[in-house]
């Protein structure tokens, strides 16, 4: 899967240049958007790491997002004691992620003395109280209820080997480095670069969330998650394997929300603070798969795809733009009921009404599909995708 | 109370200082009595709103333990049901009687909690052998196709959702417009007709808690559901009783938030009413009623106190929204069941 990813912007150039081009700029995202695919799947991974693994759901967790997105733009201008503004993108990131590891461990401290109900609403309770702070603030920036951005006319911020100039490579829609002439054959874009350079991190994360998840410390998690009174009864300090755990999730999502301040280069309250944004990670890993570490990352690619190709505005093809371009005029000018057309019915009925059909999703998949996508394969293949391919290729040695 | 306190040890003090007061001065400005009566009754009005708005989820958690996240959802659609019926009734325009308002709870009420029974018996029934987590994830899905159905619908008829609905709240009947001679201050007619109407709501639900047979039924099943089975009585009627009511009054706060121009009919609403009615409800102890109106109380008038001062002393405009969730940050660091809470409720 990593390969497929990996391979994305090809697959796009070469599909969207291909006969079917127009059905495939309708139906697949395009790299901007699997960007944001990647850092917010970081985001709902992490989210998923302590919801799925220890079973407290972490309703407050744009908490740890924002706070990673909020002290990258404001170090970058400086506002950060003790950071001077030219601090590399790399430290940043690693900062942002141990900045979001602390208030974790100080809203884990008081919460992880609740469970249940309760504990899912101290959270949203402590992320609301910092959201309509930062809403507040005047210090963040001159108008702190629209979001701050990274202020001068700097490159664009660097991922690569610290203190190896020729492995940098900077990120950002337009402030992005391209690449020409990679390997003698391999030109990219300025997306494509931030794609795969936001990319790498991302799966060092997983991995390393992947690794936890899988030591004896993840099972622990799940200890907790099946029964915690059994758990402590056999002799473990319960309350501080959540703590950490809860740490350790906040460090990720930290970075993501980093990431995304570092692709995007400014932050608003109301996509990093707020209770909906820790929503839309609840989303993900249920549709992608509650409980499985990658599930989210499907779950959001999913949710995306679908955001996009109802999108009004149609900047990355969608179905609106397909159908003007292939459907005759007269077939969308047909009236159906009541001189309602049928162009005026998708406008009206779909485009930009996605949540309205990912909620319907959500409420099915909670119903029928409580696994997700991913934990339902799991099911029928009975094991992870990797042991059952490799099952299958024993077999047919 | 914080109030009463301060009454005591009150000392009127001329006015004569400029916007930016200094604290003591705002101190003096504040325990004068016609400042204290104006945000006491604000705060009692606030704090009627608010127990409107959680009665319902209180009502449904204590008997079903099902934490209602399409609650604010349910609100958000009963100030448009209950705007469009007003707004049909008067013909487009112009001030209502309190006669046709009560037609409007009426109906309201009626249509919502149908719509809820609904919603309990082919959504939420099939989940209760689930952990309870699976109930919150399925209302939450619910919130966003609720919410969204509510966009398209408002916007087809050709207004915008995410501004207040401006004919509902023309449709006021001029007493309610006017301000009221109460002693020596004035108060508005809109803060005392919700203060009564909050009142009478919260009698209501008492009456039917203690007085009725139906409601001892729903105490007893908020103890111990599977014994009130065992006794011979269907509970999962009752369930979907008590689930449809508990809609019906999320909807009829709603309608009353319609009139208000603090709240107003729009989208938005959902979240707005969604977040307060969760603080009201974790701060007073899940599934107590009595807990839900202390709590109510309190937080609104903590609320109004805070709103004079960070407008009249302290430059921090976000504080007031703030206010809310620190008291139920505080409430959980002090006493993590909620005020008359038990602990056992709500944890696994």
């Amino acid at each position: 899967m990593i390969a497929l990813l990996a391979l994305y912007p090809g697959i796009h150039t070469v599909l969207t240049t291909s006969p079917v081009g127009a059905e495939a700029v309708a139906l697949l995202p395009d790299v901007e958007t699997m960007t944001a695919v990647l850092y917010f799947g970081l985001f709902a991974m992490s989210f998923d790491f302590i919801s799925g693994y220890t079973g407290y759901l972490s309703f407050g967790h744009a908490a740890f997002y924002g706070a990673g997105a909020y002290f990258v733009v404001l170090a970058a201008n400086g506002k950060i004691p003790f950071v001077p503004a030219g601090t590399s993108f790399m430290l940043l990131l690693v900062l942002a992620g141990l900045t979001a590891l602390v208030l974790a461990i100080a809203i884990g401290a008081v919460s992880f003395r609740l469970s249940g109900v309760y504990f899912a609403m101290i959270t949203l309770g402590f992320s609301q109280v910092l959201y309509v702070f930062v809403r507040g603030w005047n210090y963040v920036g001159s108008n702190p209820r629209d979001g701050v951005f990274v202020a001068g006319e700097r490159s664009g911020f660097e991922i690569g080997v610290p203190f190896i100039d020729s492995l940098n490579v900077a990120i950002g829609q337009l402030t992005g480095d391209e690449i020409e002439g990679l390997l003698g054959a391999i030109s990219l874009s300025a997306g494509e670069v931030s794609y795969y350079a936001i990319g790498v991190i991302v799966v060092l994360c997983y991995l390393a969330m992947q690794r936890v998840i899988h030591s004896p410390f993840g099972r622990v998690m799940v200890a907790i998650r099946e029964n915690e009174e059994r758990a402590r009864a056999v002799g473990y300090d319960t309350f501080r394997y959540k703590l950490a755990a809860f740490a350790v999730s906040g460090f990720f999502a930290g970075i993501a929300g980093a990431l995304f301040a570092g692709f995007q280069r400014s932050v608003t309250p109301d996509d990093t603070f707020y209770f909906l944004v820790a929503g839309d990670a609840l989303l993900a890993s249920i549709i992608g798969g509650f409980g499985t570490l990658v599930g989210p990352l499907y779950g959001r690619l999913f949710d995306e795809s679908v955001r996009e190709f109802l999108s009004t505005a149609g900047a990355g093809g969608g179905l609106l733009p397909y159908l003007r371009e292939h459907v005759p005029a007269d077939v969308l000018a047909t009236e159906l009921v009541g001189g309602v057309t049928v162009q005026g019915a998708i406008e009206a009925f779909l485009n930009g009404h996605a949540s309205l059909y990912l909620g319907l999703l959500f409420v099915l998949f909670v119903l029928y599909v409580p696994n997700g996508l991913l934990g339902t394969l799991r099911n029928r293949l009975g094991g992870t995708v990797a042991s059952w391919t490799a099952h299958q290729l024993e077999r047919h040695r | 109370m914080i109030e009463g306190l301060l009454v005591l040890s009150g000392t009127p003090i001329d006015a004569t200082a400029p916007i930016a007061l200094q604290v003591g001065d705002a101190l003096g400005q504040f325990l004068r009595p016609s400042t204290l009566a104006r945000v006491f009754v604000d705060g009692l009005a606030k704090a009627a709103l608010y127990v409107m708005i959680a009665a319902g989820l209180t009502l449904i958690f204590g008997l079903m333990g099902v934490l209602n996240f399409a609650h604010g959802s349910l609100t958000m659609i009963g100030a448009y049901l209950g705007g469009a019926i007003l707004v049909v009734l008067v013909g487009g325009g112009g001030p209502t009687t309190l006669a046709l308002f009560f037609v409007t709870v009426v109906a309201v009420f009626g249509l919502l909690a149908a719509f809820g029974a609904l919603l309990e018996v082919g959504l939420i029934r099939p989940l209760y052998d689930r952990p309870p987590i699976y109930q919150i994830l399925l209302t939450f899905g619910l919130t966003l196709v609720l919410d969204e159905l509510a966009r398209i619908v408002v916007s087809f008829y050709g207004l915008q959702p995410i501004t207040d609905w401006q004919a509902v709240l023309g449709t006021k009947p001029p007493i309610l417009t006017q301000s009221v001679g109460l002693g020596p201050v004035s108060v508005r007619g809109l803060a005392l007709f919700e203060i009564a109407f909050g009142v009478v709501t919260v009698l209501a639900i008492y009456a039917f808690l203690t007085r009725t047979r139906y409601g001892l039924v729903v105490r007893a099943g908020s103890e111990d559901s599977e014994m009130v089975d065992a006794l011979g009585i269907d509970v999962r009627r009752v369930f979907t009783v008590v689930f449809a009511l508990g809609v019906g009054i999320a909807g009829v706060a709603g309608t009353l938030l319609a009139w208000d121009a603090t709240w107003g009919a729009s989208v938005p609403l959902a979240s707005e009413t969604l977040l307060p009615a969760f603080v009201v409800v974790i701060v007073g102890g899940l599934g107590t009623f009595r807990g839900t109106v202390v709590a109510g109380l309190l937080v609104g008038l903590v609320d109004s106190t805070m709103t004079w001062w960070f407008q009249n002393a302290i430059e921090f405009t976000g504080l007031p929204e703030m206010t809310i969730f620190l008291i139920l940050v505080i409430t959980l660091i002090v006493r993590p069941q909620g005020l008359f809470g038990l602990a056992e409720v709500g944890g696994h």
